[in-house]
């Protein structure tokens, strides 16, 4: 009895003490549930700089850090469309006669850098220095296509600007910059410059390591300028002693307290407050922000960390523990059904800009260096006349293009998905993009697109046969090397091909190449699959790959028609001239039977359900496009 | 000896040159590092591949080019080392530098672990051979052999990382868990003592009964969220302890080293204050952090001397043993009090398990403990499943080498003589069957700095195997390089140390021409 007793009251206690400490725990956790300011981001590859803009730095991770520190004149929505930044400043056409093509930025008054110091046009000087080969070789800073590395090595020489730049002017009071092009440049909008510190530089080649006040900035944007005029003279040790500045003092991966200051001075809505190499990169609030957007009024992020995790699967167990929140990639299967079992976490798919897609080889390439290269005389050799023609349709209508995209796309991350995924059908425009439709109505790719894929081979049967009348499903009459790299994706896909046209009478290589890349202008390969990545979009952007001597284009494709279309595209155009165009010219390019798109790479996207706005773009900036209406 | 090792020497520079010169031209060989450039659509796509030749000197064929290459290294002779740069223009020297100290962090605990518990396990289990003990270990090392790295780390960072921390929340054991957690434990203490079938079960309910109990007492003191172990655990954790290494090293027989190592326990509860309050210091030297240990150990060598007056060697190995780990419950005591603190801190927020990372991004502390904790916690994971994974080989090897030697005729004529057991086995048989483990453990070390590729990838360090992984994955041939030089370089080493160590251990060895 007396044992009974005391066990009983043991057992109370036991259970009062067990409720008091839970009590206290539950207490403890929700007094921890603050509100949420900081936002972390993942990335596969580590920061190695803050200046994105030479060849070695232009990295996705650098380019998302500069995004947030820096505010231009432009920028991407998710559409992808070109969105001006009014915030910032203004630019338009000022002059568009032949031979005499100006564009004028002007930039808002009123801003500021993060260190105080006024923004002017004197800011936008140092973006013609970077794109100018001829200011690089007459201001004494080399050669960008030397054989040594010029001063500044910027990743911007040889293009658009490069090409057709004849001169830039500064208004009187400094704040507009005039742009004078040889022609007329339907990329004009992004060719044009962004704003640099260059008060920051010039401080920096003093050797000085701390901000200066607003005047002495002001003073070292002065000294800018006349070392900018004084470059357009002659050659300018200054400007050389910036341009290694320029080129490696950003490189550092490593930043704290010790950081010369001058090296962070930006004008975006974050400025870069530490960084730990190889692990993060940690931004705060830019509080003299004022170039781009205000940031959400409720909730607004206080601090962007980029946290580096390189591969999916920890990334998502990572997301799961709250160890970061935001996540972005090309997961494999088992990640995203990982992703997709996490509590409080919104899991988005999309796609990239890169797209696939199969081109056929009708002759040698333009950009064939090998002056002892046999001539092409393939299957698909434009030498043969109509047969070649006939056994490209035929190799294109055999071509499983819906059952590689479904397995690329809408079972990339689900094998059970039996859901047709969408077969891109135009070699000018993504779909979704203004006047694909209409573009993909009437170009002739129906003919690719018609009837069950049986049917189509059993039509490309009949045209192989028209020329081998001994040809049958397996018959293995005409072979067919094919280019592709050897990783899982492209070996699927290749392997899903060469079945298919085995049944129109082909015969189908099924070895991949590491080294694919740079065999694309080697004539022992009648077909190449591998993809476009584009970075921007343009409106002249797929020209080099189908002009007949365009920079991409490797097949040997020439047609006089085509070129006169595309080289018409290299003017001012309204949207409906644009769609017309780009529909006579995908109409040339399928009767012709020379490529196929397939497909636009898969994305997936998750992050925190607490963490409102965020809305996952093509191009980069990818996911932070939007950074100032984040909020939780 | 000296001609023997300058030859090896000479073998080991062939070596080097004749494998890296392969693995250059294999990796040059095998892809394009232009490739990305060539799919670009940008307007300035062939300045950008030109600039990219002109960099990594493309246009020179890599059976040439290597020797470029080796220039470079062998600046190593004039102490201008160049690696050359990584494709994104960074120095490899510099990025080697950085991922060694995150490898060594990574590897060196786990393979210290490993071989301590492996050992440890390996010679109980020959001591007990074919006991209920041995066929356990048995079996659980060799399951612990064959899991892959990759699905272990997974595992650990669900079940280790997310969900205590989400049971974190509470910290409270529940009822379920608490028989579970009891039935097991009193399996494994059942298991590894044998005797009779009563025995057996005694065993069983006693250690099912105090694990409840202790897991009750973890509930209501709340230990999970504010560990310690106090000056009364400390104390008497350190009295067991100081018991046991003399029991093991000199025997019970030995009063005078049992008191004197028990001295030190005492000293240790003396000193336990007073280094607390030292270590709390708001700036934390590591002189500071390190003195109080030190000090105990010269504590241990005068005890031994001062109890002792025969065989004063084995007097103070079994002391400073012994204040070594007393030094270290001190320190795990002063941890456990930092849990608290660094749970609840700014960016921790109850989930302090990590699953990748050296770091917290988001800890913002100047606190000493809290960032040697932060530092703790993020290596623990990556620890236990290289520990785990790497722990059978030991186990295997060690229990089989000691079996060896128990059954050689001069282990008998110790026996013969009247040794006792222990002596037998620690001074005799021991010694000699840790021989054969220097090859093992010589090449263990070499590999620490080769890295744990897969281990380093899954828990996201930034160490020697992710940077031998990227280098492959991005045709990023000088770094790759880089990261092959060092490794093969520490292994040939490791190989020549190891023979010379074992014919310095083992005088029946030689090395001769």
């Amino acid at each position: 009895m007396q044992a009974k007793r005391t066990l009983r009251s043991v057992a109370i206690l036991a259970a009062g003490l067990l409720a008091t400490s839970t009590a206290t725990g539950l207490v403890a956790s929700s007094a921890n549930a603050a509100a949420k300011s900081t936002v972390i981001i993942n990335e596969t590859t580590a920061m190695t700089s803050l200046n994105s803009g030479t060849p070695d730095t232009n990295l996705v991770t650098n380019s998302d850090i500069g995004y947030l520190t820096s505010a231009g004149f432009w920028y991407y929505d998710n559409k992808p469309n070109l969105v001006r930044n009014t915030k910032f400043g203004t630019f338009k056409i000022a002059k568009n006669v032949k031979n005499d093509f100006e564009v004028t930025y002007t930039v808002n008054k009123g801003q500021v850098w993060s260190d105080g110091v006024a923004i002017t046009g004197v800011d936008l000087l140092l973006s013609h220095i970077l794109n100018s080969s001829a200011y690089s070789k007459k201001a004494g800073l080399g050669d960008p296509s030397g054989d040594t590395a010029p001063a500044f090595t910027s990743g911007g020489y040889g293009g658009v600007y490069d090409n057709h730049i004849k001169s830039v002017s500064l208004s009187k009071d400094k704040m507009s910059v005039t742009l004078k092009y040889d022609s007329f440049q339907p990329d004009w909008q992004i060719s044009g410059p962004g704003p640099s510190p260059v008060h920051a530089l010039e401080l920096l080649a003093d050797g000085k390591t701390a901000l200066p006040t607003p005047a002495a900035g002001a003073a070292a944007t002065a000294k800018f300028l006349s070392d900018f005029n004084a470059g357009l003279k002659g050659p300018n040790a200054r400007l050389a002693k910036i341009g290694a500045i320029w080129s490696t003092g950003y490189n550092i991966q490593d930043i704290n307290a010790s950081t010369n200051p001058l090296l962070l001075v930006s004008n975006g809505g974050f400025i870069v407050q530490s960084a730990i190499k190889n692990t993060s990169v940690t931004l705060v609030r830019n509080p003299k922000y004022t170039s781009g957007p205000a940031l959400s009024k409720t909730n607004p992020l206080n601090k962007v960390i980029f946290s580096f995790v390189t591969d999916g699967a920890p990334a998502a167990q990572a997301l799961g523990n709250g160890e970061i929140d935001v996540y972005d990639g090309q997961p494999d299967t088992a990640t995203y059904q990982q992703l997709k079992q996490l509590g409080g976490v919104t899991v988005e798919t999309g796609t990239t800009m890169t797209y696939e897609h199969v081109d056929l080889r009708v002759g040698n390439s333009a950009l064939q260096t090998d002056a002892n290269a046999a001539d092409y005389n393939g299957p698909f050799a434009d030498s043969h006349g109509q047969k070649a023609r006939d056994l490209r349709k035929a190799f294109l209508l055999a071509l499983p293009r819906q059952s590689i995209v479904n397995k690329e796309v809408s079972q990339a991350y689900d094998p059970n998905n039996q859901a047709d995924a969408t077969v891109m059908n135009s070699n000018f425009l993504l779909p979704g993009q203004t006047g694909y439709k209409s573009v993909v109505a009437g170009s002739g790719v129906s003919v690719y697109t018609a009837g069950t894929q049986a049917e189509r081979t059993a039509a490309a049967l009949k045209l192989v046969q028209k020329w081998y009348p001994s040809a049958a499903d397996g018959s293995n009459t005409v072979a067919i090397n094919m280019l592709f790299k050897n990783n899982a994706r492209r070996i699927g896909e290749n392997l899903l091909i060469a079945a298919e046209e085995a049944k129109a009478g082909f015969k189908v290589s099924t070895v991949g190449n590491a080294a694919w890349s740079s065999k694309l202008d080697d004539p022992n390969y009648d077909v190449a699959m591998f993809a476009w990545a584009p970075q921007v979009v343009s409106q002249t952007g797929n020209n080099a790959n189908y002009q007949s001597d365009g920079g991409n284009n490797h097949y040997g494709w020439n047609d006089s028609a085509l070129d006169t279309v595309l080289h018409s595209l290299e003017a001012p155009l309204t949207d409906a001239q644009i769609t017309a165009k780009y529909l006579a010219a995908d109409k040339i390019i399928m009767a012709k039977a020379w490529t196929l798109p397939l497909y636009q790479w898969p994305s997936v996207a998750a992050y925190s359900s607490s963490l409102k706005n965020v809305k996952p773009s093509p191009l980069i900036p990818n996911m932070v496009w939007n950074y100032w209406e984040w909020h939780f | 000896m000296l001609a023997y090792i300058a030859r090896r020497i000479g073998i080991v520079l062939l070596i080097l040159f004749g494998s890296s010169y392969i693995v250059y031209n294999l990796e040059a060989f095998s892809g394009d590092p232009l490739a990305e450039l060539r799919t670009s659509s940008a307007k300035n796509r062939d300045f950008l591949i030109a600039q990219m030749t002109r960099e990594l000197h493309l246009d020179v064929p890599p059976p040439i080019r290597y020797f470029d290459w080796l220039r470079g290294v062998l600046g190593v002779l004039t102490g201008h080392a160049d690696l050359g740069k990584t494709r994104d223009g960074l120095l490899v020297v510099n990025e080697i530098s950085a991922a060694i100290p995150v490898t060594i962090r990574l590897v060196l605990g786990a393979t210290i672990l490993a071989i301590v518990l492996g050992i440890t396990v390996g010679v109980i289990t020959a001591i007990r051979q074919y006991s209920r003990l041995d066929y356990t270990m048995t079996f659980i090392s060799f399951l612990m052999f064959s899991l892959p790295i990759f699905w272990v780390a997974v595992l650990l960072k669900q079940y280790m990382a997310i969900e205590f921390n989400n049971f974190l929340g509470s910290g409270q054991i529940t009822v379920p868990w608490m028989i579970g957690a009891a039935i097991l434990i009193g399996i494994s203490v059942a298991g590894i003592i044998s005797g009779s079938r009563r025995r057996v079960w005694f065993i069983f309910g006693g250690a099912f009964v105090s694990t409840v109990i202790l897991l009750w007492l973890v509930n209501v003191t709340d230990w999970l969220l504010k560990p310690g172990l106090g000056i009364v655990g400390v104390g008497l954790l350190t009295a067991g302890i100081s018991v046991g290494i003399a029991a093991i090293v000199v025997g019970m027989e030995n009063r005078r080293v049992v008191l004197a190592s028990l001295t030190v326990a005492i000293a240790t509860v003396a000193l336990y204050f007073p280094i607390n309050a030292l270590w709390s210091a708001k700036h934390l030297s590591f002189l500071a952090l390190i003195a109080p240990m030190l000090l105990l150990v010269v504590l241990a060598i005068v005890a031994a001397v001062a109890f002792t007056k025969v065989d004063r060697g084995s007097a103070i190995r079994t002391t400073v043993i012994t204040s070594v780990f007393a030094s270290l419950l001190l320190l795990i005591d002063r941890m456990m009090n930092t849990w608290s603190g660094y749970i609840h801190s700014d960016g921790i927020d109850l989930r302090p398990i990590p699953t990748y990372g050296t770091v917290s991004v988001r800890l913002s502390s100047d606190n000493f403990w809290i960032n040697l904790m932060d530092g703790f916690v993020h290596v623990l994971l990556p620890t236990i499943a290289l520990t785990l994974i790497s722990f059978a080989g030991y186990v295997r090897y060690s229990r089989g080498s000691l079996l060896e030697v128990m059954n050689m005729d001069y282990i008998r004529t110790a026996r013969a003589k009247g040794l006792s057991e222990r002596v037998v086995i620690v001074r005799h048989a021991l010694r000699n069957a840790m021989i054969p483990l220097t090859t093992l453990m010589a090449f263990d070390f070499a590999g620490v700095i080769g890295g744990a590729i897969i281990t380093e990838s899954v828990f996201g360090w930034h160490g020697m195997g992710t940077l031998f992984r990227s280098a492959i994955s991005s045709q990023d041939l000088n770094l790759l390089m880089g990261v092959f030089a060092i490794t093969s370089f520490m292994a040939v080493m490791a190989n020549l140390v190891a023979d010379l160590l074992y014919s310095a251990l083992d005088p029946r060895i030689r090395v001769s021409k």
